[in-house]
């Protein structure tokens, strides 16, 4: 019986490594939106953070400059962002749109020296924690700081955005713009830092991805999880919390799927890899149903380009 | 504590328009100044200019004899100068205190207290833990009023504050401004209604064309007088001939009809019964959220119900959508004229074409026959004044009396038997007022029929041949107009009754 409970928990402690990156880039995004601009270059972002890392990790052997770079760089790709919707005012969809693009085609310029360069081992906390507590070891312990503070995040958003004056007015700029202007808040200064933070956030997403959970580098090893992150924002209708619960329903039946089509079951394999997107849409309509709390949460002025009259 | 707020020489030019040439003006605190003028007069801008949202090309403003930058809103309220918008500046998803803590400096807790002593100072009940949104339109000016109290302004500047008023809200709002007034606080009241200069203000500043063109004490002022000032010649007053259509055909009729809503923000109608005969005008009075727009929808169409309900030149269309309804000869006139009857983002031609009948061959296999449409439009644009030749310009440029009567006009051009209008002269200056009114007169002479559900008395009183009270959904019996006084109405409106 024991061996099974530590079996679940691996699979737990597994299913937590695999939505990190999109619990970091939804709740980047997740703070983006909430000021009002919508980021479509989510998977961009988190490729750039991808390969920056790696690529940095390679040159400088320090893991702490490769995540810290990854962040600059995802910070960096997001200002272009910021500057050409913010200051050029050019539309939000079509601008994050070429961010992914531009990050996809970037990354397999500058990754193209990096591929089949073997990753260093990122340091796990609490490893012997992990090995001599059964279940539960393997569901708190031996995992990287990056976890941690993954899952910490969404509770910290959470307080940011409910409890401190900063969170109230980014709320405010995303909810009215135009009113947060007449009240004296710089729009444009508090937009710039919710897409600046937004983009360190996708950065740190991707190098999680090629410094721990699969350490190397591979084209396009995004593979899709800015489109899940951005997905789950919508449907976590803006609130932390339910992003932190998608993540985990969506990598959940990611590594339960993957195990049903080890084990073999007469499942056709195109409905299972099916099954985490499915899952985490019904999941996440069922709890956001209430009409109220919808309207009170979306930033009603989401994707609106905003000017001030001169 | 005298505040004394002056304009010297303010010019503001936009593009193609002098917004503002030259404006001086003079306040003192211990009145109430009315600054009166139609829409595009200037009064805008010169307010936006004092909170400032906009910076003037020239002039200066001077608080207390010393002159002061306005270079942001910030600046305004470092010099203690509150502004309420006609538009609210409100975050509709934040709470009533997280909108009045966003830009205050104090503590929470002092906030609320401080909060809580404006609202019993001024007795005005708002929860403050609920979200704006909940908060009917009166509701949310208090707060935007409270929001400016809290920073003890020294000069507070109302932009139009009861166009999303109702009458008794407006009455509680005249109540604090003399409260506020009596305080110590400067008001600069902006308008375009003349009876309220009347009743709120000690000297009204009438503007044209950007210019201040005179100012005066109210109380050597009358509604005439201001009217003429404000428009710059002389508007004659229209006056209709009351008919008694006894013998005439009946054109529509409503009988026994209900309707229950599922969302709890609509109001339910009760057993309507009514009938409309030819060339008459049927006014609908009642204050605003009595059941109004229901009763507009189920007339336009919006709202479908029983069939046999609603008869119509003898056929049954209560099934009948909008569409189906026009082409009957119905046509309809919302209360939103932004966001109902036209798309602001559409040019003229465009909003035209939207009110397509079968033959008016708009459409031609699918495809949209620009021609036709652009020389409709253009018949409308000179028929019904619309003071532009442009089809090509998009809506949201005109003026709201000029889309006004783009609309009006859309409606009338296929010489529909019936128009229903909402609030056809809501927020609109007095010459449009004017003309819609004389377009509906006409109507009626023409033999054509009318429903007009307004809340504006005097103009129900002015262009109904009878009229009708709707209260909580339900109507009171229908009366000659000419039996009818504003004081009755009042009571009928009030949900009271009368012999």
């Amino acid at each position: 019986m024991s061996f099974d409970l530590n079996f679940i928990g691996i699979l737990i402690g597994a299913i937590m490594a695999s939505s990190v990156p999109l619990i970091l880039a939804a709740s980047g995004e997740l703070i983006t939106e909430r000021s009002g601009v919508l980021n479509l270059g989510v998977e961009g972002m988190m490729i750039i953070g991808a390969i920056s890392g790696f690529a940095l990790m390679v040159v400088t052997d320090n893991l702490f400059f490769a995540v810290i770079g990854s962040m600059f760089s995802g910070l960096i790709i997001s200002l272009i962002f910021g500057f050409l919707t913010q200051t050029l005012l050019t539309n939000h969809v079509a601008t994050g749109l070429a961010l992914t693009i531009f990050g996809i085609g970037m990354s397999a310029m500058i990754g193209k020296n990096f591929v089949g360069i073997p990753g260093k081992e990122f340091p796990l906390l609490f490893v012997n924690l992990k090995e001599s507590i059964p279940f539960l070891g393997p569901i708190f312990f031996g995992h990287s700081i990056i976890l941690y503070f993954a899952f910490g995040l969404p509770f910290l958003t959470n307080y940011f955005l409910k409890k401190t004056k900063t969170g109230l007015v980014v709320r405010a700029v995303g909810d009215s713009p135009a009113s947060a202007s007449n009240q004296g808040i710089n729009v444009s200064l508090v937009r710039y830092s919710c897409i600046l933070y937004g983009g360190s956030m996708c950065g740190l997403a991707g190098a999680y991805l090629s410094l721990i959970y699969t350490p190397q580098w591979i084209e396009n090893m995004t593979g899709g999880r800015g489109w899940i992150a951005l997905a789950l924002v919508v449907f976590a209708t803006w609130s932390p919390i339910k992003v932190l619960i998608g993540a985990l329903i969506f990598g959940g039946i990611t590594i339960l799927q993957l195990h049903m089509q080890a084990v073999g079951l007469r499942i056709p394999v195109q409905l299972l890899s099916a099954l985490p997107y499915i899952m985490t849409i019904v999941v996440l309509v069922v709890i956001s149903r209430d009409s109220r709390k919808i309207k009170l949460n979306t930033p009603t002025s989401l994707g609106q380009i905003f000017y001030k009259e001169k | 504590m005298n505040t004394k707020l002056k304009v010297s020489e303010i010019s503001k030019i936009y593009p193609g328009c002098i917004a503002n040439d030259k404006v001086s003006l003079e306040f003192g605190s211990g009145k109430i100044y009315a600054l009166l003028g139609e829409n595009g007069a200037g009064k805008s801008t010169l307010v936006k200019i004092l909170s400032g949202v906009v910076k003037p090309d020239e002039g200066e403003v001077f608080l207390n004899d010393e002159s002061i930058k306005l270079n942001s809103p910030q600046d305004a309220k470092k010099n203690n100068i509150g502004m309420v918008f006609q538009h609210f500046n409100l975050f509709e998803t934040l709470s009533v205190f997280e909108n009045l803590s966003i830009d205050s400096d104090k503590k929470d807790e002092d906030l609320r207290v401080l909060v809580n002593d404006i609202l019993n100072k001024y007795n005005f009940k708002i929860d403050l833990d609920i979200p704006v949104l909940n908060l009917s339109a009166g509701q949310k000016q208090k707060v935007e009023i409270i929001r400016c109290l809290i920073r003890n302004p020294k000069v507070l500047i109302m932009d139009e504050p009861t166009s999303v008023l109702t009458e008794q809200e407006t009455d509680d709002l005249f109540i604090s401004l003399k409260q506020f007034s009596k305080d110590g606080i400067l008001i600069i009241y902006i308008t375009h209604k003349l009876k309220e200069v009347l009743s709120l203000c000690d000297e009204v500043a009438v503007m044209r064309k950007g210019k201040v063109v005179s100012v005066s004490n109210t109380i050597d002022e009358k509604i005439e007088s201001l009217a003429n000032k404000m428009v710059g010649e002389n508007l004659n007053t229209i006056k209709k001939k009351i008919k008694n259509s006894k013998d005439s055909e009946e054109i529509l009729k409503i009988s026994n009809l209900n309707f229950k809503s599922e969302d709890p923000y609509e109001t339910n109608l009760n057993n309507l019964n009514l009938s409309l005969k030819k060339g008459e005008c049927l006014g609908i009075a009642g204050i605003s959220g009595n059941g109004q727009n229901e009763l507009f929808q189920i007339l336009s169409g919006e709202i479908i119900t029983e069939g046999t309900s609603i008869m119509f030149r003898n056929k049954e269309i209560g099934k009948l959508n909008p569409r189906e309804r026009r082409e009957f000869l119905m046509a309809f006139s919302p209360e939103d004229r932004i966001s109902q009857a036209a798309v602001p983002e559409l040019k003229i031609y465009e909003n035209v074409a939207l009110n397509n009948f079968k033959s008016s061959n708009f459409f031609e296999k699918g495809l949209v026959n620009e021609k036709k449409i652009k020389e409709h439009s253009k018949k409308i644009l000179t028929n019904f004044s619309v003071n532009t030749d442009n089809v090509e310009l998009k809506s949201q440029f005109l003026s709201g009396g000029n889309l006004q009567k783009l609309i009006i006009g859309r409606e009338l051009i296929t010489s529909p038997e019936l128009l229903v209008c909402f609030n056809p002269t809501w927020g609109l200056d007095v010459g449009a007022i004017n003309y819609i009114h004389e377009t509906l007169i006409q109507i009626n002479e023409q033999g054509k029929s009318s429903i007009l559900i307004s809340t504006d008395n005097d103009e129900l009183l002015k262009l109904s041949d009878r009229i009708c009270v709707i209260y909580k959904g339900k109507l009171s019996k229908i009366m000659n107009a000419d039996t009818v006084t504003a004081e009755k109405l009042g009571i009928l409106m009030g949900g009271g009754s009368i012999d």
